[in-house]
């Protein structure tokens, strides 16, 4: 099990260190592991899980955090990860994200979640709602609280309803005055297309998102009207398994609050919403770029936040690139980023300029890859409709409402 | 003016850090010894104290030692804030094991607390008294744990299962039948999350204590699905664990399936890597899988990679081909068909560790034609966080290299995302080249094709490698590849000057491995490929390159009829570059003139022969001591052959015979195939750390031998097993009216205890299986189920039953632990009413009660109000001289009456 927690800070130093057994993990560890992944790189950085000459390491980073765990024995590795990963949720979620600061700033909630989440190296509450009613997550009354009058505890007294209850994630009898459920379908665009124009891969990545505020114990079903084209997914712990085996509809007592119900994947799409089309030419020293976007097939709603980003190849020692509509900037890190916004009506956007290479090498051998952004409101392209929710009671008042987006996932164009 | 502007700004900003930072801790952790902390521990104020043990956390946290505060810490565990005594608790548990003497101050606290009606204050007290580490409370820790097992709450019972590692890590010999018997306790408990921790207890403890698993089975398989997600990881391990020992595995599963019918492929040791074209010529079920992979796995899986791969090398391997008595089937086994059965929903988990675990179970459990299902839940996983995809990724690796043919069709979810990390990048790579069939190899080409352009040069370089793979197992493509790796050479060495461009390098050496790779799986029709190599090797800079093509002309010397025509020309070009090359170049150059010189014909001997003096020459002055060991080595060998020291030729004759059938094997013997056995063939548990790292890490242990566990059926049940069934149930009972069992099922066993004839002396008898036991005449067994609701009702009550209890529960007895363990049974009874006396048990006795003594009895009528209530007979006794007035009997939730009341006054 895990020994040990250490937060690191993206310099290296360790803002946190919570002991979880009694075999103690001295904090030199952090030391060698940060000297390794100085000299190691990146490919250090991005190893979960490490053999350090003592311990085992699993590191997970979250905007610049290391989630540094230490076990010695055999353990799961995927559990500690996914705890690691759980834990940096729910401090982004309190702290509404991990930074240094952040975490510096409000390091007792952190001390006290930790010790709620984990108990000798094993998770005990992980639970977000039960959290929430454990520690008050740090808001701007709870603060002008303490500063008045001095005093103010943000760990409850009492122990969570839902802490003992068969269903943990849903707090016994909220009471809401208007019911509402909100269901959003968020789907991520997975696709590569190869040097030759093609497309290799195109698939939809989709979560069904969830924000409930309903009153008492209520009993969900929730239906497709296209199951068949799932193909993988994933489900929430409310989730029934029976009635989705049997006929495929989610059925579920849901939690309280925004939630992630399940996700889900449609493979084998044919098109895109957008193309692109890069070309680059180099000779004697000099390459010329152009690139164009444009829409392919147009889903009916408007595309949005175009974006397309590149790292300029290490051999690249100059570049001059201009488009005619949206901005264009090249960061020192030699990562190019194109803000298109919408596409106009009337001009094709088009990327265009020269990059100069360095001295010694005539032509280009090494090509970027172009990382397409967007977002398209209103829409689902896998075309996964939702056919109903009901209620097995209905409370007074309710509203249910649904919504749907797709927005580029890991959108490559290789060139 | 500007300046002045300027600061404003900077103060405007400086304020609105501090506004925004006003309420948080920012300021104690920034400064936490700017006031003197010591007095404000003592302060009578609670925010003070609290303020102060922050900035202790503070310092903590920053690395600093402040255990000379822990006995004015230790005071403050009597606060009544619970913040305060958070914090205390924090504090404690990092120093107690240094300042044992102070520590020990607190444990009337935490004792005083674990009677504490709220749930969260007794878990609190729980978990710092077990988390404290010292020998000495160890036997009050445990008695802690033994009664906060049975608490009403969940969360407490939960907190009581995570204390049982804690204690059992003291190692305390005398506790430990104890400690299992707490772990049995908890495993038999009806809520999930309870049973979860139990589980982590249960793997940290006891792992191989089966009969604990055994008494519970069936119940554990179908809580699995509710149980928390960190608990299923855990006790699906358990249960897999669990039917391994009892049954052995399974014969249609993949681990065996392929065992009796291909025991000729397991003798052929030298072809331990089956590829899947070998296989197909075989025939049969098996040209999917890679038959000797496959066993290899399955005995790692059982006995460890380290003691398997040490014993095969000298072992026959047949012989420890699997007994077929170890061995079950599903359609027989109603405990495997379960288990496959409560494992295969946890496929679509959101947790990926569960997936991976179910995953798992299937892999090795699930008859052959199920074992595909768990393939898309594992490449959907390649979807979650990067740190996650890594650990997915490594475990799929071994699915695919002993059952490529799984992975096979979805060969698209393996290809590279510009995001991925480098070790995603090289895994998914290895993952491409295993799974490539003749019908998707164009379409991986291509994506190679694309990867060989990335400007990452490592990974290309890995692709080049990964081509080479392709091209060894599937025999129908290594033209098209040969033909583009040799395009890419010619590019790189043309491509200017390598060393400037990172990487560049690798990439060029690995074409070259990798068309090296190709042409040794068939040189013959591939000589002009090698005489291609061979002219280019003076526009190849690299070293390592170089180094190769000239090993390549050594080996490949005779082959073909124009090869051994160019040697004279290339040796004489080798040894004029001899001087300006790196020294692994050089000492190819030498091994490779030595192979020529041996295998030349008559008419280039006497050329090649000058050469080879020349070069040792050379070498024997060289800078680097290896090249001139290399020479005298070579010098002493080859004077056979060499033939230019003319002296004491014939005397010396045999010695020289022996030295050419040296030469003979070291130079002119022909390339073997070269397949090891290489680290990445060891094979652990699936999700397991061991198979990350590759090494068994302490505390791994491979499944139990199949059939280990032996449990005697009880198929006779005799009465004397009934008998102790009963007398464990009339403990239980027993013991409910002392500790207030917080089940309400238990209410009504008690009357069948005193109902049934039965002795109640048999206390320390052990519980024995009472869910298999066979309807008995008066007393009917069966599982029941608790709403939540219901729950609640009972807990409350038990709450307070519970809470009465404080000064008993210290002398418990193992028995009165065990007696918990039946508790989920319902127990309906027969018509019995007529001949049982309730038991009566004391509520309230004369010393207490100022002479009042109240009694209650549960009586055996179903009640009228509801079947889920309980009739309560209550008896008051006036046991004083003087009259009592006013007896009120009040039930404090009136709200939800459970107690149907008969009260009956007999005041005398």
């Amino acid at each position: 099990m895990l020994q040990c927690i250490f937060l690191l800070s993206d310099s290296g130093e360790v803002m946190l260190e919570k002991q979880l057994t009694g075999h103690r993990v001295d904090r030199s560890i952090c030391a060698w592991f940060w000297d390794q992944s100085l000299s190691q790189g990146d490919s250090f950085k991005s190893l979960p899980v490490i053999a350090s000459p003592t311990h085992y390491l699993f590191q997970i980073v979250r905007d610049g955090i290391t989630f540094l765990a230490c076990s010695q024995v055999e353990m799961p590795p995927l559990m500690a990860i996914e705890f690691l990963c759980r834990v940096a949720d729910v401090l982004s979620d309190y702290l509404g994200g991990v930074n240094e600061d952040l975490i510096k700033d409000n390091f007792i909630i952190v001390y006290e979640l930790l010790d709620e989440m984990i108990d000798n190296g094993f998770p005990l509450t992980t639970e977000p709602s039960i959290l929430r009613e454990m520690i008050a997550p740090p808001n701007l009354v709870s603060k002008m609280l303490s500063v008045v009058t001095g005093n103010a505890s943000n760990v409850s007294d009492t122990l969570p309803s839902g802490a003992g209850s068969c269903v943990p994630w849903r707090p016994t009898d909220p009471k809401y005055s208007s019911n509402e459920v909100y269901v959003d379908l968020v789907e991520e665009m997975d696709a590569i297309v190869n040097r030759d124009g093609e497309l290799v891969k195109c698939e939809i990545y989709g979560e069904v998102q969830m924000n409930s505020q309903l009153t008492g114990f209520p009993d969900l079903t929730l239906s497709f009207a296209n199951p068949s084209i799932l193909e993988d997914m994933r489900f929430h712990p409310c989730v029934r398994f029976r009635p989705w085996e049997s006929h495929q509809v989610l059925s579920f007592v849901p939690p309280d609050g925004e939630f992630k119900l399940m996700s889900y994947r449609v493979k084998k799409l044919k098109n895109t919403p957008v193309y692109v089309k890069p070309q680059i030419t180099s000779d004697s020293g000099t390459c010329r770029v152009s690139v164009l976007v444009g829409i392919r097939s147009d889903p009916g709603k408007a595309i949005e936040s175009i974006t397309l980003s590149f790292q300029l190849p290490h051999c690249v020692s100059s570049a001059d690139l201009s488009s005619n509509h949206g901005t264009v900037t090249i960061l020192s890190n030699k990562t190019c980023t194109w803000t298109i916004g919408r596409i106009p009506k009337d001009k094709t956007p088009c990327l265009s300029g020269t990059l100069a290479l360095e001295t010694g090498l005539e032509r280009l051998h090494v090509f970027p890859t172009f990382k397409l952004g967007f977002k398209i409101m209103g829409i689902a392209l896998s075309g996964l409709r939702i056919e109903k929710l009901d209620l097995q009671t209905l409370p007074p008042r309710l509203y249910k409402g649904f919504r749907a987006q797709t927005r580029a996932g890991e959108f490559d164009v290789r060139l | 003016m500007f300046n002045q502007f300027g600061s404003t700004s900077e103060t405007l900003s400086k304020a609105s850090a501090v506004v925004l930072r006003i309420g948080t801790d920012a300021h104690l952790y920034d400064d936490p010894e700017d006031v003197n902390i010591a007095p404000l521990l003592d302060s009578k104020f609670e925010s003070e104290k609290c303020e102060a043990l922050k900035r202790l956390l503070a310092l903590i946290a920053q690395g600093f030692d402040v255990s000379n505060f822990f006995p004015q810490v230790v005071k403050n565990v009597a606060s009544q804030s619970s913040e305060v005594k958070k914090l205390v608790y924090l504090y404690l548990l990092q120093y107690a094991e240094k300042r044992p003497n102070e520590a020990l101050l607190s444990i009337n606290y935490f004792q005083k607390d674990l009677g504490d009606p709220n749930p969260l204050v007794r878990a609190w007290a729980l978990r710092t008294m077990a988390g404290i580490r010292l020998h000495v409370i160890a036997p009050l820790a445990l008695a802690a744990v033994s009664k906060c097992a049975r608490d009403p709450a969940v969360y407490v019972r939960k907190c009581a299962a995570n204390a049982l590692p804690k204690l059992h890590d003291l190692r305390l010999e005398e506790h430990a039948p104890a400690i299992e018997e707490i772990v049995g306790i908890l495993l038999n408990d009806h809520s999930p999350g309870v049973v979860g921790a139990a589980a982590a207890a249960f793997t940290s403890i006891c792992p191989n204590n089966f009969e604990l698993i055994r008494k519970n089975y069936k119940k554990l398989c179908q809580i699995l699905p509710d149980v928390e997600e960190w608990g299923q990881i855990l006790l699906i391990g358990t249960l897999l664990r669990y039917v391994v020992a009892r049954h052995g595995l399974v014969r249609e599963s993949l681990m065996l399936s392929l065992h009796g019918m291909d025991s000729n492929g397991f003798c052929e040791k030298d072809a331990l890597v089956r590829d899947l074209t070998l296989d197909k010529e075989d025939g049969g079920k098996s040209d999917s899988f890679d038959v000797n992979l496959v066993n290899v796995v399955s005995k790692c899986y059982i006995e460890g990679p380290d003691e398997y791969l040490s014993r095969s090398s000298c072992l026959d391997p047949v012989t420890s081909a699997f007994d077929s008595k170890e061995t079950t089937s599903v359609a027989h086994n109603e405990d495997v068909k379960i288990l496959l059965q409560c494992t295969s929903p946890l496929l679509w988990s959101n947790n990926s560790a569960v997936v991976l675990a179910a995953a798992g179970v299937q892999w090795i459990m699930a008859p052959l034609e199920d074992v595909k299902k768990i393939v898309k839940p594992l490449l959907f996983l390649l979807r979650s966080s990067s740190a996650s995809k890594y650990v997915v990724l490594c475990n799929i690796l071994v699915f695919a290299k002993a059952a490529p043919s799984l992975f096979a069709p979805h060969f698209e979810n393996f290809f590279i995302c510009s995001s991925d990390a480098y070790q995603v990048k090289a895994h998914k790579l290895e993952m491409l080249s295993l799974v490539a069939t003749t019908s998707s190899i164009s379409s991986i080409l291509r994506e190679f094709e694309d990867y060989i352009k990335d400007p990452d040069r490592r990974f290309a370089a890995d692709t080049i490698a990964a081509i080479g793979l392709c091209a060894r197992r599937l025999p129908t493509i290594p033209t098209t590849c040969l033909d583009g790796l040799l395009a890419l050479v010619r590019q790189e060495s043309f491509a200017g000057d390598p060393e400037s461009v990172d990487g560049e390098e690798g990439v060029l050496v690995q074409a070259v491995m990798s068309i090296q790779t190709i042409i040794e799986r068939d040189p013959d029709s591939h000589d002009k490929v090698i005489i291609q190599l061979f002219r280019s090797l003076d526009s190849i800079k690299v070293a390592a390159a170089r180094a190769t093509i000239i090993w390549m002309v050594g080996v490949y010397c005779s082959l073909g009829p124009i090869i051994p025509r160019m040697l004279t020309t290339l040796t004489k070009y080798l040894a004029w570059s001899f001087k300006s090359e790196a020294s692994e170049t050089k000492l190819q150059i030498l091994n490779t003139t030595a192979k020529v010189l041996i295998s030349a014909k008559v008419d280039d001997f006497q050329m090649l022969k000058r050469i080879m003096v020349y070069m040792l020459e050379l070498g024997e002055c060289d800078l680097s001591y290896d090249i001139r060991d290399r020479t005298r080595f070579l010098k002493k060998l080859l004077p056979c052959k060499l033939a230019s020291h003319e002296a004491t030729e014939d005397s010396v004759a045999s010695q020289e015979n022996i030295a050419v059938h040296v030469v003979e094997h070291v130079f002119g013997s022909k390339l073997k195939p070269f397949l090891p056995l290489g680290l990445n063939d060891r094979f652990y548990l699936p999700g397991s750390l061991s198979q990350i790292v590759l090494h068994a890490a302490p505390g791994y242990e491979p499944l139990p031998k199949p059939c280990s566990f032996v449990f005697e059926e009880h198929d006779q049940l005799s009465d004397s097993d009934r008998q102790r069934d009963a007398g464990a149930v009339l403990d239980r009972s027993q013991e409910s009216s002392e500790t207030g069992d917080e089940d309400g099922s238990s209410d009504y066993d008690s009357e069948s205890s005193v109902g049934s004839e039965f002795s109640s002396d048999d206390n320390e008898r052990k519980v024995s299986n009472d869910a298999s036991d066979p309807a008995a005449p008066l007393i009917q067994i069966s599982d029941t189920s608790v709403s939540a609701d219901q729950e609640e009702l009972r807990s409350r009550r038990a709450l307070d039953l519970w809470l009465d209890d404080q000064p008993s529960t210290s002398n418990q007895t193992p028995s009165a632990v065990n007696s918990n363990q039946s508790s989920y049974a319902k127990i309906s009874i027969g018509d019995i009413g007529s001949r049982v006396k309730p038991k009566c048990y004391s509520l309230l006795d004369p010393g207490n009660g100022s002479g009042l003594k109240v009694d209650y009895a549960f009586l055996s009528e179903v009640s009228i109000v509801s079947p889920l209530h309980v009739c309560v007979e209550v008896l008051f006794e006036n046991s004083s001289g003087e009259p009592i007035l006013d007896v009120n009997l009040e039930d404090e939730e009136s709200m939800k009456c459970i107690l149907q009341q008969c009260a009956n006054t007999n005041s005398t």
